[in-house]
């Protein structure tokens, strides 16, 4: 116990160093990079619980009426006659206490091929394929702002800074409806992660955790209080504190471009005793994600995700399950897309303290209207409303039950 | 105006001669229409063709080839425009054009020539539902069937060897070559011996757009 790290480099950070200095070597001999990038300004009235952001207990990203900028980023790609590409998605976010910083850093190999069996890798920094949600660019959803509080946790604590290998067969390849694929990963860093539903809860929001970021959270006594579990008020996700090595196996089978189905089970391996100098914890983390999703015609869609699992650290200090899903109804109609989802979460606590309450549960309702005027110009609206409670907002003399509303206008340009 | 009408008549006259109008009509084994089905007649005495000057087009729409199958002259260059806000990467692995193009939105790339015959097949290696086909032939008497089964094509008086194509149909070539002599038969059906390979086309019905994070 106590093991501290004298290294105060993340090992993610070495990853991208490594990364940056073969993207270097590629775009020597490469041609001109591809540029997108995607600007939203909001306008929220926000909820009276302030945010984590503001080291309040609420779930919502926002916790005054205000202008934001809600998402900024620049997505840098390129593609290579041998089947190398590289992604990186910079990003800039007004919340949080990292403003600029990098959420995805990649290297593709996929080799062109005519086989019925193929196979692809990736190393670098990004996200499992795990959320049929999170698939514009940029990882950010097409239907609604305010994501589901499975994604809102993935984005805010999860990376891999990894290698990924995936062995696919296109159904095209085989004259048959049904493609599939198996994706293994191998990664290093991520150990915190399952601090923040831990203590704060799941949340919904979209803001992502960018490459050294830190995600604060309210100042619980149980947590930073020195006789308690002397934990700081906030969490650094992408570091590596005990040198164990983490893994996910994933499969994904789809029905033409219809029916998909996703499973992925996913553990980060980290020893639960080990801790840094700033006394962050290894969170041992693992959880099943099964996502579905059903197009009933090229503009309506039902999809949904399901997770389910459990985090330790320290020595059974917390110990939580968790489970939550969502399910999310969209419809295009001409250039006007609107989505309804439903979220509910759930962590129940079975640890030796307690005087550190763990359990927290929610429901929420999103409703989000987009319309695109042009290719680059896209208006929306959303409206959020949640009732969720935290047993740990009592030792802060907050009700533990609470319910939130959230309205958003969003301005949208990208290219 | 009156010898212009005259010349113009004695002309038409001439060509109409010469010319004829056939109807082909494509069945399955069970005698179901079979439409999008290349068809396509090459005279027994094919002297010199007439090299294309028009440049054809293989789109790419909501990650889709389009047309699906493309029937071109040999000689005849075709342009891949890319009209998708998202990049794609087309290749073929087929003996009649081995290529790759990165396709990046809003670039056009150079048309590619193809000059040896049979099929192409096209695939995205960023999209891999995406398949397409490009039919090489040598003659000017080509089309594809419509919904109906059917194509009308206008000819020459000569001999010909009529074939059909499509990348679903199992039947050996040479067993649904007809040799065809006109003016003769006007109406011509072809029926396939063998089932078709399954029909994935649903593939292309329903859009990959928002399917997947690439």
């Amino acid at each position: 116990m106590n093991r501290t790290l004298k290294c105060r480099m993340t090992f993610h950070s070495k990853i991208l160093k490594l990364f940056f200095l073969s993207l270097f070597t590629v775009s020597v001999n490469g041609i001109a990079a591809e540029v997108k990038g995607l600007v939203q300004l909001n306008y929220v009235k926000a909820d009276e619980q302030s945010s984590w952001f503001d080291k309040g207990t609420g779930i919502l990203a926002y916790s005054e009426d205000s202008a934001n900028v809600q998402q900024a980023f620049i997505e840098l790609s390129d593609n290579f006659a041998n089947g190398l590409s590289y992604v990186v998605v910079a990003n800039y976010y007004q919340l949080g206490e990292q403003n600029l910083g990098i959420s995805q850093a990649q290297i593709s190999y996929k080799p062109l091929s005519r086989n019925k069996l193929r196979w692809r890798a990736r190393v670098g920094f990004f996200y499992p394929k795990l959320s049929l949600e999170n698939v514009d660019t940029g990882w950010l959803s097409p239907f609604t702002y305010t994501q589901s509080a499975v994604n809102s946790w993935i984005g805010e604590e999860l990376r891999t800074a990894g290698l990924e290998l995936t062995l696919y067969s296109p159904g095209r390849a085989r004259n048959s409806p049904f493609s599939w694929e198996f994706h293994g990963a191998l990664f290093k860093a991520n150990d915190p992660l399952g601090t923040l539903i831990s203590w704060r809860g799941f949340a919904m929001h979209d803001r992502q955790s960018l490459n050294n970021d830190r995600v604060p959270f309210a100042p619980y006594p149980s947590v930073i209080g020195r006789e308690r579990i002397f934990h700081p008020d906030y969490v650094e996700p992408n570091h590596e504190l005990d040198g164990s090595i983490g893994f996910y196996l994933g499969t994904h089978i789809e029905y033409y471009k219809q029916s998909t189905l996703r499973y992925y089970y996913y553990d980060n391996q980290a020893d639960p005793l080990a801790v840094s100098n700033e006394r962050l914890y290894a969170w041992r983390t693992k959880f099943h994600s099964l996502a579905l999703q059903h197009k009933f015609d090229s503009n309506t869609r039902v999809l949904g995700q399901w997770l389910s699992g459990s985090s330790v650290m320290g020595n059974r200090f917390v110990y939580i399950d968790f489970d939550a899903w969502y399910v999310m109804l969209s419809h295009k109609h001409k250039a006007h897309r609107i989505s309804l989802r439903f979220d509910k979460f759930k962590v129940r606590e079975d640890d030796i303290f307690p005087w550190d309450p763990n359990n927290s549960d929610g429901r929420g309702y999103t409703l989000a209207w987009r319309y695109d005027l042009d290719k680059n110009w896209q208006i929306g609206a959303e409206q959020h409303i949640n009732k969720n409670s935290a047993d740990i907002r009592a030792s802060l003399g907050e009700n533990i039950q609470v319910d939130q509303q959230q309205s958003l206008a969003v301005l949208q340009y990208r290219w | 105006m009156s010898k212009f009408m005259l010349a113009l008549s004695i002309l038409s006259t001439a060509f109409f001669a010469q010319s004829k109008q056939i109807s082909v009509s494509v069945l399955t084994e069970q005698n179901l229409v079979l439409g999008n089905i290349v068809v396509y007649l090459t005279p027994k005495n094919l002297t010199q063709n007439n090299m294309s000057n028009k440049i054809e087009i293989m789109d790419q729409v909501n990650t889709q080839f389009l047309p699906h199958i493309l029937a071109i002259q040999k000689d005849t260059q075709v342009r891949f425009p890319n009209s998708d806000s998202i990049k794609h990467h087309v290749y073929s692995f087929s003996q009649a054009k081995t290529f790759e193009l990165q396709l990046y939105k809003e670039l056009n790339a150079d048309p590619l020539f193809f000059s040896k015959l049979g099929s192409v097949e096209l695939g995205c290696n960023i999209h891999d539902w995406m398949l397409g086909y490009i039919f090489v032939v040598d003659t000017p008497y080509f089309g594809k069937t419509d919904i109906n089964g059917n194509l009308l094509l206008e000819l020459p008086d000569g001999e010909y060897q009529l074939d059909v194509w499509h990348p679903r149909i199992q039947d050996k070539f040479s067993a649904l070559s007809t040799q065809l002599t006109l003016p003769g038969e006007s109406e011509i059906t072809i029926r396939l011996g063998s089932p078709l390979l399954p029909d994935v086309n649903q593939y292309e019905n329903i859009s990959g757009e928002f399917s997947d994070y690439e």
